[in-house]
């Protein structure tokens, strides 16, 4: 196993060594100099990686404003480029360097999953700009969303899964709404010591209690809703595979998505909400009440993801367990787009979904591939986190 | 001094009452793995209160390290055929490594952060150790040899006892020394605590690196004992079990936390299926849910926990009209 | 108040006179909650609750009444050997039978092995279970590979040259494509590709693409060794995506498919091939009827192959109690070793045992091992067909209708 020139070159002169070597190097730089650090760390590490010294050296003596989203946005991407043309250098033979149609359709199904990863994301979004917490029951909200709107087609008989998405909305909404204002309120309150603490142990705690209430009830049987949203298993368009029902799941992704930013800036309580997450001494001045906008946010933001949950019921089986899978996807999402950002949830999901599908469907080894798919989402969550926390867009919303 | 009499008194009852457990129960090996596994669950739990409740480091990947440490000695066990006491030295190496590098990584995140980047390391170790199959065993379980030949019940019952006894002695006296105070400012306030001269850069990463140690130890004898582990504990359920019993005993203590542990480890036990007056109840999956439950309550009404307020009142109530006496004292003194 | 002390008083004397009755105690393991398969232990307990009632019903044992004691192992081995020693110190059993994981079931076997109690091994495939070669062990089951094999000849029959197997990442599946794999290189089939996934995993589609994009098609795509839920979502989408079963490629679907709910959760699931252990409908005695109806009344589906081993495990005990003529471990082991008897899945006896040492070139795992259970392999040709009206295809001494496959979009 020879390994190829090119790749000894890249680790030399760029690579993972001068990501390191360039992060610390130019934040250090610019600190001296005054100027803001923290971009400098992230496009130093990503120029590093790319270009190792020779973006470095003229960067240093230079120091242009690096906070602009171009460098930001041109490094990344020719990394990125970079990357894969190491990988089609080693994997020559390798499905997703030779068959161009496969990562088109690996990409399309990624991105029909990410809409509704957004949509997910979102909400716990919403949550945290507003209260300043993350809410470790989201993905238990998910699950409950699934599983209303199976009981509900259920009863109800043949008809569309659509109806069931906004019925398992209003369900996860009261919910979640009660659960905020009997257990969080207090703490928004000041009743409570270590309140950062306490939000993480609640948020948790509730979502453990959820998990194994409806284990109880449920039982472990898995269930499945059967009705498709539409009769159309599958559709070849120029080679391309498409899964209409998938897309009809992304598509509820991106109304719901479109009609949350309707609300946030064009109702009065969007615009509150929004106030509060950007100033909640100010807002209350302004006569806002931020412990119902806690109560509102909250309940919007499980809204949401429970109608994730009824939108993909049809297409995936549930058991309470995908709850636990779907937080950790939540976070990914959220902390790929920046806490507390809108349209940043939105573009952290679309990620998502197609990181999975290219990491799964690329991975060298394919018997593996699909049992890590998970792993793909979350090494880029831990790089996020360590490089840049504050994510693509991490500005309040 | 009463108040100390009454410390060591209660001690010394505590320890003796567990150390005559085996003979009280006849050696029945039912209740001894019963109480085997409540011992490990403390130690877990109490190593987590202190990390997460005295230094307030909220990090999801303490089942983590438990695997890492069982995993290290079983797979150099079978693979190199050392017998078990280097596999635990190698776990304990491994861990001390992984502690200090994951401590390192996580120093500028906080709070919710924490948690978040702690629970994406714990999950992707545990699908790597799953997806490895060929190496690890996966599912199938990777067989560990017994901690020495000829091990019984009533030997493992004492050897997480010891282990118990010593994590908890260490933890306590940890907590009340420097480092324990130096601990708590930076869980207040960590700027301030710079401010003050605090090397939080050295505190946080040694507390991590110490818990990870004490977790990947306890996991690696533990699994010693029980002969077989899987992916499955590094699960997020059995991370949610830690941080529920360290909840209801007390995130404040460690011994309180490891009370919690161990009692509520026997409940889950018992709570199984129970008969009151001849009727047979089967609670099933409901236990965890029970518990749930038992969680949030516990954090909503009593947030320090159950059992925080009998170390409170043995242990710290003598140490704080102490420390108001002598303050009297001295201004007393003071004013001649 | 010196009432309620009275009555609790009374009620608690009732009790303890109630359990003063002698019984003989048998265990019974299982999964009872997660991360256990909770849906196999539950039909198991059943199967076994059952067994002991008609053993009661035809005078018990040793003219003592049988009782079951049902202890839930979780599926985590671990469990299942604290629960077994429970069984052996505490409750007393003479014996103990069940169990459904292979992992779950390997524990117990050191377990009983350790205090010299025989245990039958009703659903754990696992080779390694027989392979161990304890006088405590039996199994009525079939081995992994015993199943493998009936595939692997099958396919050789079928003329099947390209194979894509699909696998959980469990005990379960990774010992299933193990054995699968090696069988069929012995054969010349070539395993093309080998997938594994996650068990509760329900998005298939990037290794579906990955075989969509193989040129030519493969000739099978299995996901038989992919249980529960788990199968159902992966075939739902090998049919959505159009992968298999086509004209082009044999679609093999888990032996959970044999259930109704089949149809529902995998729509457009016609000309599936999936293996069932156990006799075909037509085949069935009396007592696999009886057994079969009691089961439909109260979970309102067909029985699974485990539930009828789990009844018959337990009569099979009884059976060797009474021939023993006592609950001494070391007599019970000999008379089990000598057992031959027709219940629900046909005759019973083991082959090898210390009666009949193993020869050189047989498998290690038919040690204590039932030669016999009917590993057959079944296709629909007819949407929301059940499985009694499916097609046979093998073994041929078993086939019904004189096809070895049905292409899709034709009849037999």
């Amino acid at each position: 196993m020879g390994v190829h020139p090119f790749v000894i070159c890249w680790l030399i002169f760029a690579g993972p060594l001068w990501a390191a070597i360039g992060a610390g190097w130019l934040s250090r730089v610019y600190h001296r100099k005054g100027l803001e650090r923290a971009s400098a760390r992230f496009v130093g590490g990503l120029g590093g990686g790319a270009f190792g010294p020779v973006f470095l050296v003229p960067v240093h003596f230079l120091t242009p404003d690096l906070r602009k989203w171009q460098w930001k946005a041109g490094t990344g991407a020719a990394l990125v480029l970079e990357l894969f043309l190491l990988f089609a250098l080693l994997q020559p033979q390798n499905l997703c360097v030779t068959n161009a149609n496969y990562v088109v359709n690996q990409i399309l199904n990624g991105l029909s999953i990410g809409f509704i990863y957004a949509l997910m994301g979102v909400g716990l979004t919403l949550i945290y700009s507003v209260q300043g917490i993350v809410n470790f029951a989201h993905g238990q909200f998910y699950m409950l969303g699934g599983y209303i709107s199976y009981y509900f087609l259920n009863s109800v008989g043949d008809v569309n899964p659509l109806l069931g998405i906004p019925i398992a909305g209003l369900f996860t909404a009261i919910l979640g709404g009660l659960f905020e204002r009997l257990f969080l309120r207090p703490m928004h309150l000041g009743r409570v010591e270590r309140p950062s603490e306490y939000a993480i142990l609640m948020t948790f705690g509730f979502g453990f209690l959820l998990e194994y209430t409806t284990l109880g009830v449920v039982g472990p049987f898995p269930k499945m809703v059967t009705q498709p949203y539409v009769n159309l298993p599958r559709l070849e368009i120029f080679h391309f595979l498409i899964l209409p029902n998938r897309w009809v799941a992304g598509c509820v992704g991106v109304v719901l998505f479109l009609a949350l930013i309707y609300f946030l800036y064009r109702t009065w309580w969007g615009k509150a909400l929004r106030a509060v997450s950007m100033n909640k001494m100010a807002a209350s001045i302004a006569g806002i009440n931020p412990l119902s906008m806690n109560t509102a946010a909250f309940s919007i933001g499980t809204l949401l993801v429970g109608m994730a949950g009824a939108a993909l019921i049809p297409i995936f089986s549930w058991v309470p367990g995908v709850g636990a899978k779907a937080s950790t996807r939540c976070y990914v999402v959220t902390v790929l787009g920046g806490l507390g950002s809108v349209p940043g949830a939105l573009l952290g999901g679309l990620i998502l979904g197609v990181v999975e599908a290219l990491g799964a469907g690329c991975y060298p080894d394919p018997t593996k591939g699909a049992a890590y798919r998970d792993v793909f989402g979350l090494i880029v969550f831990a790089l996020v986190l360590l490089l840049k926390p504050t994510g693509l867009f991490g500005r309040k919303v | 001094m009463k108040g100390r009499a009454v410390q060591l008194a209660v001690i010394m009852f505590v320890v003796l009452f567990l150390g005559l457990l085996p003979f009280a129960l006849g050696g029945q090996p039912y209740y001894l793995e019963v109480m085997t596994s409540a011992f490990f669950y403390a130690v877990l739990t109490s190593s987590w209160s202190f990390l997460a409740g005295l230094a307030g480091q909220f990090s999801f990947g303490h089942m983590a390290f438990a695997g890492l440490g069982a995993y290290t000695s079983g797979l150099l066990c079978r693979y190199l055929g050392v017998s078990p006491l280097y596999g635990i030295l190698a776990a304990i190496v491994v861990t001390t490594l992984f502690g200090f590098g994951v401590g390192i990584l996580c120093l500028r995140l906080r709070g919710a952060y924490l948690a978040l980047f702690t629970i994406a390391l714990s999950e992707i170790l545990r699908i790597i150790v799953l997806t490895e199959h060929q190496f690890t065993e996966g599912n199938r379980g990777l067989l560990l040899p017994p901690l020495y030949s000829g091990i019984t019940h009533v030997g493992q019952y004492y050897v997480t006892l010891v282990l118990l006894l010593v994590i908890l002695g260490l933890l306590w006296w940890l907590a009340r020394s420097r480092f324990g105070i130096f601990l708590r400012a930076i869980r207040e306030d960590e700027e301030a605590a710079a401010a003050l001269g605090v090397n939080t850069v050295r505190y946080k990463v040694s507390v991590f690196v110490l818990t990870s140690v004490i977790a990947g130890l306890a996991g690696a004898i533990f699994y010693h004992l029980v002969g077989i582990v899987t992916p499955e504990i590094m699960q997020l359920l059995q991370m949610s079990l830690i941080i529920a019993f360290a909840v209801i005993g007390g995130l404040e203590s460690p011994i309180a936390a490891a009370f919690g542990a161990i009692l509520c480890r026997i409940l889950l036990e018992t709570l199984r299926g129970f008969t009151i007056f001849g009727v047979h109840i089967e609670l099933g999956v409901w236990r965890y849910a029970v518990f749930g439950l038992l969680l949030v309550l516990t954090l909503r009404f009593a947030q320090n926990g159950l059992f925080y307020p009998i170390i409170d009142y043995l242990f710290m109530r003598p140490a704080r009209r102490e420390a108001v006496a002598k303050r009297k004292q001295e201004v007393e003194d003071v004013r001649g | 108040m010196r009432r309620l002390l009275n009555l609790a008083l009374l009620v608690l004397l009732v009790s303890l006179a109630a359990s003063a009755e002698e019984t003989i105690k048998i265990g019974g393991i299982g999964p009872l909650s997660a991360p256990g398969t909770v849906v196999g232990g539950i039909a198991m307990k059943f199967a076994m609750e059952l067994a002991v009632q008609d053993v009661n019903n035809w005078g018990g044992v040793l003219g003592k009444p049988l009782e079951l004691v049902f202890a839930d192992t979780e599926g985590l081995p671990e469990r299942g050997a604290a629960m077994a020693e429970r069984l052996i110190t505490k409750d007393k059993v003479v014996a103990i039978v069940g169990e459904y994981h292979s992992s779950v079931g390997l524990a117990v076997a050191e377990v009983c092995h350790k205090y010299g109690i025989p245990v039958l091994f009703a659903e754990t495939w696992a080779d390694a279970i027989t392979e161990t070669g304890y006088m405590e062990v039996f199994r009525i089951a079939p081995a992994s590979s015993m199943v493998s094999i009936a595939w692997a000849d099958w396919m050789k029959a079928v003329g099947v040259k390209r194979v894509v197997l699909i696998y959980e990442t469990t005990d379960y599946g990774i010992g299933r494509m193990e054995t699968e794999k090696q069988l069929l290189a012995e054969r010349g089939i070539e395993v093309v590709a080998t997938f594994g996934v996650e068990i509760g995993s329900t998005d298939f589609t990037p290794i579906l693409m990955r075989i969509k994009a193989m040129d030519p098609p493969p000739d099978v795509v299995s996901a038989a060794s992919v249980t529960g839920e788990t199968s159902y979502n992966l075939e739902r989408q090998m049919v959505e995506m159009g992968i298999a079963p086509t004209p082009q490629t044999i679609g093999i679907a888990n032996q959970v498919a044999i259930q109704p709910e089949f149809w529902e959760s995998v729509p457009g699931g016609n000309y599936f091939v999936f293996n069932q252990v156990g006799l075909p409908p037509a085949k069935w005695n009396f007592i696999t009827r009886h057994v079969a109806r009691a089961y439909y009344e109260h979970f309102h589906t067909k029985p699974p192959s485990y539930v009828l081993e789990s009844y018959d495990a337990v009569w099979i005990m009884a059976d060797a109690i009474e021939r023993a003529g006592t609950t001494d471990p070391k007599a019970l082991i000999e008379a089990l070793e000598r057992t031959d008897i027709v219940l629900s899945q046909g005759r019973y006896w083991f082959e090898y045992g210390s009666h009949n040492p193993l020869p050189e070139d047989v498998p290690k795992f038919m040690w204590h091992q039932w030669p016999n259970p009917a590993t057959l392999i079944i296709q629909y040709f007819e949407p929301n067909q059940s499985w009694e009206e499916a097609a046979v295809l093998w073994p041929p001494s078993y086939q019904t209708h004189g096809v070895l496959y049905i292409v899709p979009g034709t009849k037999p």
